[in-house]
């Protein structure tokens, strides 16, 4: 925290007078946005910093309610938890989940940007409203019809039907068309020239030209796709095929002599959180670009 | 319309790139959004064995049911407090972000993380922080504030329990939105509050929120959807609808009616209801809006 802040708080002033009168209002001010953010941010994080350190401890550790110290269990629930609980599975799983639908909602919703940005056809905007109005339509609104529809295909316990209802996406092919409409003019006329095909050009120019746009939009999927509940619950029920935000909910039911095993659990909680995390810190650029917000 | 349409010129060729889409959003979105309505006029019973058309005997069963009614009525108090919440909290740290001077990259990656965090874990962390016997935020509240803290058998405080569940997770969300419409504040506006003297909050009521106003009504339409559909992982981890049926969210009383009792009409008829309501909802906050906001 610092105080010396009067220069960069209110930009460029020129005339004294004013910048004495600001100076005054404004010292106070950034001392205690400071204040306000650290507060806010230990708020949202303690809940975190609290579940890792009680990951951390043993049994009676954990119903030493008050006892917040780094705990004598080390790593050891996590050890236990991938070895014992199955969370190894578990988020091998969800990575392989997350990482089919993100790959096959970007390469679907390119195809489909592409057409609707470089092509001229009937039916063009009824199309993309049909394609936009999807978002009306969450899973909860279709969830027994798909559910029946999987048991059909005997999908059931597949990854075909962990993944198949989350491809076609209306944000990425709003995004991507949005996109690909501001590209200079010079850049497509040139291509036209080349008379180069569809694909050959999205491969060469779109995606080079778009690669913050797509990782933004593949960081998005991931942790989007690496958080559902509700469907993977209802259409997957072999345990060893589950994913590890269900996973939470069997860890829940582990414990011994009717005391629950707490500090497991929170080691659970905390693994489960890592890689949407993680891809949310290491991808923050492209990821505040595509809402809007450059650091 | 578009600026580049005519770079390619061949309606086969734009349908052949919409394809995969158009099969996707036709197959696992519009097929079982309509099958969604049809089965509403069906009886299912023998488990799921044997159905019976029954007109709109499903809904009017659902409207005289006490259940059913309060369930309705406890969601859309849910997703009142849980929208006007994480907006609140959001606005306050996303104007905190906006003010500071120094250190405004790592404050916004220690503020927006919750976009990453999974729902279940989320009701995970909060079930063993806020428990009632072995919790340690229940043992320093109740130390410190005298108050009972029993929200397993306590209606409302197992309601604001998942409340406070679910306005964290969505913090991280409005941050973002919130602070990429306030970096589109013309500095000369903020130089003009300078030279008036305008303090620091009333900037924030007089000229910041009504320049925020499309994003804000953005914000209200994508957090109502949030509340109603995206809570579900909160109740099955933390309450399953109890105490009482306090935190039985008509979400959770779906699956409950699809899942567990395998009643599929009931089920389908519950789901009609949640799309009516949810897109009744968007369309009047949309109309309201219209009408209030600054575009």
């Amino acid at each position: 925290m610092s105080l010396d802040t009067e220069d960069t708080a209110v930009g460029t002033r020129e005339d004294e007078p004013l910048s004495i009168i600001s100076d005054t209002r404004l010292v106070p001010a950034q001392w205690r946005v400071h204040l306000g953010l650290i507060g806010s941010i230990l708020l949202m994080a303690s809940p975190l910093l609290l579940a890792f350190v009680m990951s951390t401890q043993t049994v009676p550790e954990v119903y030493d309610i008050t006892n917040v110290g780094i705990g004598s269990d080390g790593l050891a629930n996590y050890v236990e938890v991938f070895t014992t609980y199955g969370m190894a599975s578990y988020m091998f799983n969800s990575l392989v989940m997350s990482i089919v639908v993100t790959v096959a909602k970007i390469a679907v919703s390119l195809l489909a940007a592409v057409a609707l940005v470089f092509y001229d056809f009937r039916f063009k905007n009824a199309i993309f409203f049909l394609i936009l109005f999807t978002l009306m339509f969450p899973v909860p609104v279709r969830i027994v019809p798909l559910y029946e529809m999987m048991a059909a295909l005997g999908w059931t316990n597949t990854l075909l039907a962990l993944t198949g209802p989350y491809v076609a996406s209306a944000t990425a092919v709003f995004l991507l068309r949005q996109h690909f409409m501001s590209i200079p003019d010079s850049l497509v006329e040139s291509a036209k020239v080349d008379g180069v095909g569809p694909l050959r050009f999205l491969w060469d120019v779109l995606i080079p030209m778009s690669r913050g746009m797509i990782s933004g939009l593949s960081v998005i999927t991931f942790i989007y796709a690496w958080n559902q509940y509700l469907w993977p619950l209802i259409v997957i029920s072999d345990q060893n095929k589950q994913v590890v935000q269900v996973g939470m909910k069997y860890l829940q039911s582990v414990g011994n002599a009717g005391q629950t095993d707490w500090g497991l659990i929170m080691a659970g909680a905390v693994l489960t959180l890592l890689p949407p995390l993680l891809a949310l810190i290491v991808f923050r650029g492209p990821l505040l670009e595509t809402f809007g917000l450059s650091e | 319309m578009g600026v580049h349409e005519n770079t390619f010129d061949s309606t086969l060729g734009a349908y052949l790139l919409l394809l995969p889409t158009l099969v996707a959003i036709v197959a696992f979105l519009y097929y079982p959004s309509l099958q969604t309505l049809r089965f509403s006029f069906f009886q299912t019973f023998l488990f799921g064995q044997n159905t019976r058309f029954v007109g709109l005997a499903n809904f009017t069963e659902l409207l005289s049911s006490q259940v059913y009614l309060t369930s309705v009525g406890l969601t859309i108090a849910f997703a009142a407090i849980v929208v006007v919440g994480s907006l609140a909290v959001g606005l306050a740290v996303a104007f905190l972000l906006y003010e500071v001077s120094d250190g405004k990259a790592a404050y916004l990656i220690a503020a927006i993380w919750p976009y990453a965090l999974p729902t279940a874990v989320a009701g995970t962390v909060l079930l063993f922080l806020a428990h009632p016997s072995v919790g340690i935020y229940t043992h320093y509240i109740e130390a410190w504030f005298g108050v009972e803290v029993d929200w397993f058998t306590v209606g409302w405080q197992g309601f604001a329990v998942v409340a406070i569940a679910a306005i964290w997770k969505q913090i991280g969300y409005n941050v973002i939105f919130m602070l990429a419409a306030l970096n589109n504040v013309p500095e000369s506006l903020n130089e003009a509050c300078e030279l008036d003297g305008i303090e620091t909050w009333r900037r924030l009521v007089r000229v910041y929120i009504p320049l925020m106003s499309p994003t804000l009504v953005f914000l209200v339409v994508i957090n109502t959807i949030y509340a109603f559909f995206g809570s579900f992982a909160l109740i099955d981890l933390m309450t399953q609808g109890g105490p009482t049926n306090a935190t039985n969210l008509m979400i959770y009383q779906l699956y409950r009616d699809a899942f567990q009792f395998n009643n599929l009409g009931l089920a389908s008829a519950q789901s009609v209801i949640l799309f009516v309501l949810v897109a009744g909802l968007t369309f009047v906050q949309l109309r309201v809006s219209d009408r209030y906001a600054h575009y």
